[in-house]
């Protein structure tokens, strides 16, 4: 039975040691940045080009991703799907595992590379991270309500950052 | 032993507990900002797993 909360760290070194580009996005961002909020998954925003798509659709094959299916069915990731603008949901040896080509208005990897930052996360571990003022931007985008739950702590770490002139 | 208000009757928690006007715990967001993002993420992974141990010994009751 696969894990029901993900192995972050794992995802994270997985898909760095297969050298795919993207950014982390959502709660595990905002973690990142100092925002006290709890995620079971890890969403990250893929760079599409093809080569990218094949170099991830073999980190997804090294961790058995399957997409996440309410029927039950075993789907295997499809280069095609990386590739595109939708959301692909997986579960994988080390977790649920969200691979989204693009976030809030259409926003892809190519518009959020320049608000992003790579960051240190030890052992040799560094990824790039999407900017807490963008992952704000973005949420209000959306706007769903679990999207709109968490902005004002998201607000607040942003502001309490500034203050400390991080 | 002496009474001691102090021990009695400590410091009312309003005074050391400080929240914005939306409701967001701030000592929180500070905790957190002291940490490395290394340590955020670890605090992270943690608190996933000790959550799905409670929610295992849950089920299994």
């Amino acid at each position: 039975m696969p894990p029901t909360v993900a192995d972050v760290s794992r995802l994270l070194r997985v898909l760095a040691e297969h050298d795919v580009r993207f950014i982390v996005v959502g709660g595990v961002c905002a973690v990142i940045h100092g925002a006290p909020v709890s995620t079971f998954d890890l969403d990250i925003v893929p760079e599409r080009s093809d080569e990218n798509a094949a170099r991830l659709l073999s980190a997804l094959a090294s961790v058995d991703a399957v997409h996440r299916d309410l029927a039950g069915r075993s789907i295997a990731p499809d280069a095609s799907r990386l590739r595109g603008p939708g959301h692909n949901l997986f579960m994988t040896r080390s977790g649920p595992l969200d691979i989204l080509g693009t976030i809030g208005r259409g926003r892809d990897f190519a518009e959020l590379e320049s608000r992003s930052r790579t960051i240190d996360l030890g052992d040799g571990l560094a990824v790039r991270v999407l900017d807490l003022d963008a992952l704000i931007e973005v949420k209000r985008e959306v706007a769903r309500e679990k999207d709109l739950a968490t902005l004002p702590i998201l607000v607040r770490t942003l502001a309490e950052r500034r203050r400390r002139g991080d | 032993m002496a009474y001691n208000p102090r021990v009695i009757d400590p410091e009312p928690l309003h005074e050391s507990v400080d929240f914005s006007d939306d409701g967001v715990d701030l000592t929180l967001i500070r905790w957190m900002l002291s940490l490395t993002p290394a340590e955020r993420l670890r605090v992270l992974e943690s608190n996933a797993r000790s959550l799905e141990t409670l929610r295992g010994a849950a089920d299994r009751r």
